[in-house]
């Protein structure tokens, strides 16, 4: 396994007296995606913005490559790529001017810019508009423009905050391939998002964070069993032994019970299964594997915002 | 981020990365960028200078004799050396930051907040030293045809003056720009701050306060030291005492409004 180019360790920062961040460690590699994940409040932005500068850590360190972000802070952002949540183009310049004049901000200079941003066109299908405003781009061609800027400078780590957010499906799908190939190339990649398919299949690792705290973190499958278990059992709103069955689980500690539309989800764990398929024979119900929509629902009702 | 942090930022190459941004964007525009800003003054010289001259009697101006137009003329370029940069920093400033989210952009590259702040700055004060050329030059023309009486030579001294004083206007204008909750509120710089100023100090017509306290503050106004330079430069081939004032003020300005910008900047865009 590469050595981490990225290391933070004991990340700490509050707002007027609440701890946002909480000791936060995390690693990335070159060639992988480190997943962030949270409900909405969980740090995962005051976490970023900490990693690429934009406010300082109250407690903890920072590294890139061995080299301490605060003392060698503009080689270090010389190295990063940030993809902001927020459309933050220049709409003042065409699409490929956008790409030159966000390269002018960068020392040493891009070697060979005019071949980069020929490439980056080409590989983010961006050609045809090279010389039109991104005002004519369509959602998708935006958040394409706004990736290609964020590593027109060939950086090794590259922070991307909800790429796909408001992204219709085919979008979306599209973007994804941009990040393999990304990844594929050897950035470092550290993704955060709200779409659980999307963290599941493109991170390589997950870190789960709760009130600022890391709840999990390793691979998609192990995060997720580790947290859930091994099962999701999923009970139809009209399913007569419904009441039943979820005092029976809850009775076996079953805490993490949610509703959904009427469904109940209950996360359970094999023996939990077994024993609830000789209590209660003919009711009926579905099984299938824990996905982060049932982490997400577990670490929101952990924090009260959902029922 | 310490206050001589904040102002050391304007040698680096980051400050003049944001300048010419800005500056690009400025030439890709030039032509219906600059008619605005360049008929402004215009329509007050001909309105005021041309038209009151008629009606006023020729001044004393440090014992030389001048007519109303001739006064004017070095008012109109305070007047623009003042409102260019503290205008273009309220609004267009404000428009990148808060709608166009440009600065977000930026820092999220090598680029740190002082220079973009720096870089406004700069920008601010060149689009001064654009109007003022384009002042001069019509003070220039009605020179030719004797309706002001100028050193016409010095006129090519007018814009980098405007430079010097719209980096304490820009820098001024960055506090409110910093700290206005909506565009609409820019309303009170500009009628409470922006108009009283440009009117009260020798532009338009000269005032000589008794009261030493007023005195004192006439002398660290820096478009008080711009009139009184440029009138100076105009009507003698000599800026007097102003030229020192005019640096003076400026710094007085400069040093304690960018410190202060950078750091109600930094609240705003950074959340610090």
């Amino acid at each position: 396994m590469a050595a981490a180019i990225l290391e933070a360790r004991g990340l700490t920062k509050s707002y007027g007296g609440r701890v946002v961040v909480d000791h936060l460690n995390l690693d990335c590699r070159p060639g992988s995606v480190l997943g962030l994940l949270g409900p909405n409040g969980a740090g995962k932005t005051t976490t970023l913005r900490m990693l690429y500068g934009f406010v300082p850590p109250d407690e903890g360190a920072i590294s890139y490559e061995g080299m301490e972000f605060s003392n060698h802070r503009s080689e270090a952002k010389r190295m990063i790529g940030v993809c902001t949540q927020e459309d933050s183009l220049d709409y003042d310049f065409t699409v490929a001017q956008n790409l030159f004049i966000y390269a002018s901000y960068f020392r040493p200079r891009v070697d060979n810019l005019d071949r980069r941003v020929a490439e980056l066109l080409e590989r983010f299908e961006l050609t045809p508009y090279a010389d039109a405003s991104p005002h004519i781009l369509s959602g998708g061609f935006v958040r394409r423009l706004l990736i290609a800027r964020s590593i027109v400078h060939r950086p090794r780590v590259l922070f991307l905050d909800e790429p796909t957010t408001g992204l219709d499906p085919s979008a979306r799908l599209d973007a994804w391939e941009l990040i393999d190939g990304m990844r594929s190339d050897g950035l470092a990649i550290v993704l955060t998002t709200h779409y659980m398919d999307e963290a599941e299949r493109l991170s390589d690792e997950l870190l789960v964070v709760h009130e600022g705290r890391d709840v999990a973190h390793g691979e998609p499958h192990r995060v997720i069993g580790d947290l859930l278990g091994d099962h999701v059992i999923v009970i139809p709103r009209h399913e007569p032994a419904r009441d039943r069955i979820e005092a029976w689980l809850q009775g076996r500690g079953a805490v993490q019970v949610a509703t959904v539309l009427g469904e109940l989800r209950v996360p359970v764990s094999k023996d939990d299964l077994l024993a609830l398929s000789s209590e209660f024979e003919g009711a009926s119900w579905q099984v299938r594997p824990p996905n982060l929509d049932d982490l997400f629902i577990a670490l929101a009702r952990r924090n009260g915002r959902i029922r | 981020m310490s206050a001589a942090e904040s102002l050391t930022a304007a040698l680096h190459w980051q400050s003049w990365a944001v300048f010419r941004r800005n500056a690009l964007v400025f030439l890709r525009n030039w032509r219906t960028a600059i008619i605005p800003p360049a008929m402004e003054p215009v329509i007050f010289f001909v309105a005021f200078g041309v038209g009151f001259s008629g009606y006023i009697e020729d001044l004393d101006y440090h014992g030389a004799q001048i007519n109303y137009a001739t006064y004017v003329a070095a008012g109109l370029i305070a007047y623009t050396g003042f409102g260019t940069p503290y205008y273009e920093a309220l609004y267009a400033a404000y428009v990148r930051m808060f709608y166009q989210k440009t600065w977000d952009g930026i820092l999220a590259t090598q680029v740190e907040l002082p220079s973009v702040v720096w870089g406004e700055i700069l920008w601010a004060a060149v689009r001064g030293m654009v109007n003022i050329s384009i002042v001069c030059a019509v003070i220039a023309v009605f020179d030719l045809i004797g309706v002001v009486d100028v050193n016409v030579a010095f006129l090519v001294l007018m814009p980098f003056l405007g430079f010097i004083a719209g980096c304490a206007f820009a820098s001024f204008a960055l506090i409110f720009t910093a700290i206005v909750p909506a565009i609409d509120h820019m309303n009170y710089p500009v009628f409470l701050i922006g108009w009283p100023l440009s009117l009260v100090s020798n532009t338009f017509f000269p005032i000589d306060p008794q009261n030493a306290l007023l005195r004192a503050l006439w002398q660290i106004n820096p478009v008080y030291q711009l009139a009184e330079a440029a009138r100076g430069l105009l009507v003698f081939g000599n800026p007097g005492p102003h030229l020192v004032g005019l640096v003076g003020s400026t710094l007085l300005f400069l040093v304690p409004c960018t410190v202060l910008s950078t750091r109600l900047t930094r609240r705003r865009v950074l959340g610090e």
